[in-house]
């Protein structure tokens, strides 16, 4: 796991904590039943604050995933 | 605070026997993150608490108010914003910003602020209220530039200045302050469009958090000190009274010394809402009372007692003024401008907030002026804060003059001329009532505490009571100084909570107020909700002797038992419904 990747999985772990650590790097909207509307906004807001990113809360429907999250930040910090 | 902060608060783990305190959290928006951190603020400050933030239906704030049951919380937050006055004052909201259409937003904005009230008043009658009012800038929708004021513009902040000050009248009502939030919170780093208009949710992060962090503070209403303990030379005034003489201190413009007047003045400020301050300076005690009498002082002599001036150490000092003053010394502040004696009190009492002064730090002064505020402020000043210095001096006369007379305890007390005056009234509004169950110690018959809403229900239930005393002498008045929570059932007496404060002591008001219960009730016997607690020696001790017998949880004392044992008593007895 590299840093950017441990970043994350704290920034989940903080929204979601219910998770294990296992748990997390596959955790999607669907298999999480604590990640509804409200939850999906604070860990925009968790990640804007642990990145320093501005996301555009039409970004939203995409981050479905840990996964797609990953990509999110990765894509978004290569370009900021 | 920030989010994942927050967040992370949440994972500590709770004691086990952790009470809970239920706050529902008010406001016409999503409540979202401001949720999380009043949530996370509160947990910081009450970690012994299980905290439990609620909310209510967004968008409807007054309605929110109105439903709200009060068997559900313990204390209630309100955030209002502009847009809860009228839609229109939000973004989120497409009404109109004609110029046809200001006068019926105000008009509508005066009839939600009307209803508010009147919500907010009802709901305050059965829990504590906080209140923050609108922090987010108003929209451009005025017609002036915004560089210029508005007529409506100045009549919407006049409604909500009127507003906070007709509510914040009310005893059980606290209204955050806009000063305070505006140090910690730039007004232009506050409004979030984006998260408004699409999540519903208006604050930026930090704003979020900040409101959260004072509402907490709020909800908290920590026991304010009750005493400040100060050096002179270059603290009280500029100069080494020793080296300069009395003409040569100074607090004034001229000699640049005036934040030492302010400091004066402050002082004097709290020693008139019924702070107890006291000097402890290394001097010749000849000089400092003639320094005290120069007439340009501001800070009175008459304010300040006891003074401990001579050349020993300054916690033998304190030591002394906190035996005087009968308080411990997590109770006060000692302000110093030698950091070595800052540091030497600090080693002997450590509970102590000790305060090295910024002499010659003109911004360090008016943040200390600040702090202290925080420290002994409150939010109601009561008759009995009026008088305690005057009790406390009383009570050094008392103990002389008993020293003096050489006779026996009972010659003493019947010639003390005292009165004692039993209320039964059960007002919500007794802040002192209140507070003497929260801050007293000493003889305190259990050492619980009651919660506003502990507090409310219990004086809301039929089957109890609550007397309260107010003892006077012809050494002074003592106030209201002892409260009793009990309930009546049948020939029987059940007490709940007995508190009397440590300037009482021996003058027998514990036995005279026994007495009253049983004559004034008709009872045969009292039973008690006794608890042994580190600091409750005094009240353990008075049972003890009383009873003669062990203490226990559920001790009992009969009529005949208390007749029998009851010494003499010489006060003069009143009874009142209401006072």
């Amino acid at each position: 796991m590299d840093e950017m990747e441990t970043r994350l999985a704290r920034c989940f772990s903080s929204v979601f904590p219910e998770l294990t650590a296992e748990q997390i790097p596959s955790a999607s909207m669907d298999s999480v039943p604590a990640w509804d509307s409200l939850a999906a906004v604070t860990l925009v807001a968790v990640l804007q604050e642990e990145f320093g990113l501005q996301i555009d809360l039409i970004d939203l429907p995409e981050l479905v995933s840990f996964v797609a999250v990953q990509n999110y930040v990765r894509k978004h910090k290569a370009v900021s | 605070m920030n989010l994942v902060e927050a967040l992370e608060i949440f994972k500590q783990a709770l004691p086990e026997d952790a009470h809970p305190l239920r706050t529902f959290l008010a406001c016409g928006f999503t409540p979202l993150h401001l949720q999380t951190f009043l949530a996370a603020h509160l947990r910081k400050r009450l970690p012994k608490q299980r905290v439990e933030v609620k909310t209510g239906l967004f968008g409807d704030l007054a309605g929110s108010i109105e439903r709200l049951q009060t068997s559900e919380c313990d204390i209630l937050a309100v955030v209002i914003e502009w847009q809860d006055l009228d839609p229109r004052l939000g973004i989120r909201s497409l009404g109109g910003w004609r110029t046809t259409d200001l006068p019926d937003i105000l008009k509508s904005a005066n009839q939600a602020a009307a209803r508010l009230d009147q919500a907010l008043r009802r709901t305050s009658e059965f829990m504590p209220v906080c209140i923050c009012l609108p922090t987010l800038p108003l929209p451009p929708l005025f017609t002036t530039p915004t560089r210029q004021a508005g007529d409506y513009e100045l009549q919407l902040r006049q409604l909500v200045a009127s507003f906070a000050a007709s509510i914040s009248s009310g005893s059980s009502i606290r209204v955050l302050n806009a000063q305070r939030l505006d140090e910690l919170s730039p007004a232009q780093a506050r409004l979030d469009v984006q998260s408004d208009l699409m999540a519903g949710f208006p604050y930026k992060l930090p704003h979020a958090s900040a409101i959260a962090e004072l509402l907490a503070a709020l909800i908290q209403n920590p026991t304010p000190k009750k005493g400040l303990i100060t050096d002179l030379d270059n603290t009280l005034w500029a100069g080494i009274l020793g080296e300069v003489g009395t003409d040569g201190i100074s607090w004034d413009l001229d000699q640049h010394a005036h934040m030492h007047g302010l400091y004066q003045q402050f002082l004097g400020s709290l020693a008139s809402a019924g702070v107890l301050i006291a000097i402890a300076s290394k001097n010749d005690p000849a000089l400092v009372e003639k320094a005290f009498e120069r007439k340009d002082l501001i800070l009175p002599k008459e304010s300040v007692y006891p003074f401990e001036v001579h050349w020993s150490r300054k916690s033998e000092s304190v030591q002394r003024i906190l035996k005087t003053w009968n308080i411990g010394p997590e109770a006060v502040v000692f302000i110093d401008d030698s950091p070595m004696e800052v540091a030497e009190v600090k080693a002997a009492f450590p509970e102590t907030e000790c305060i090295v002064f910024p002499t010659n730090d003109y911004q360090g002064i008016w943040n200390l002026l600040k702090r202290m505020r925080d420290l002994f402020g409150k939010s109601v000043i009561s008759e009995e804060d009026s008088i305690r210095l005057k009790s406390i001096r009383g009570a050094g006369v008392l103990r002389e003059s008993l020293d003096a007379t050489g006779g026996s305890f009972d010659d003493f007390l019947q010639s003390a001329d005292a009165s004692i005056r039993f209320t039964f009234g059960k007002q919500a509004a007794d802040n002192r009532a209140f507070e003497l169950i929260n801050k007293t110690n000493q003889f305190n018959l259990n050492g619980k505490r009651l919660t506003d809403a502990a507090w409310k229900t219990y004086l809301n239930d039929p089957a109890t009571f609550v007397m309260a005393a107010s003892y006077e002498d012809k050494f002074g008045p003592l106030g209201k100084i002892a409260v009793l929570l009990g309930r009546i059932q049948g020939k029987s007496l059940r007490i709940d909570s007995w508190v009397m404060s440590c300037r009482a002591f021996s003058r027998r008001i514990e036995h005279q107020s026994l007495k009253q219960l049983f004559e004034k009730f008709d009872a045969e016997e009292i039973g008690f909700d006794y608890q042994p607690t580190p600091r409750n020696g005094p009240l353990q001790e008075f049972f003890t002797e009383l009873l003669g017998s062990p203490l226990t949880a559920d001790m009992r004392l009969s009529r005949a038992a208390f007749s029998e044992k009851s010494p003499s008593l010489f006060h003069r007895v009143e009874e009142a419904v209401n006072g």
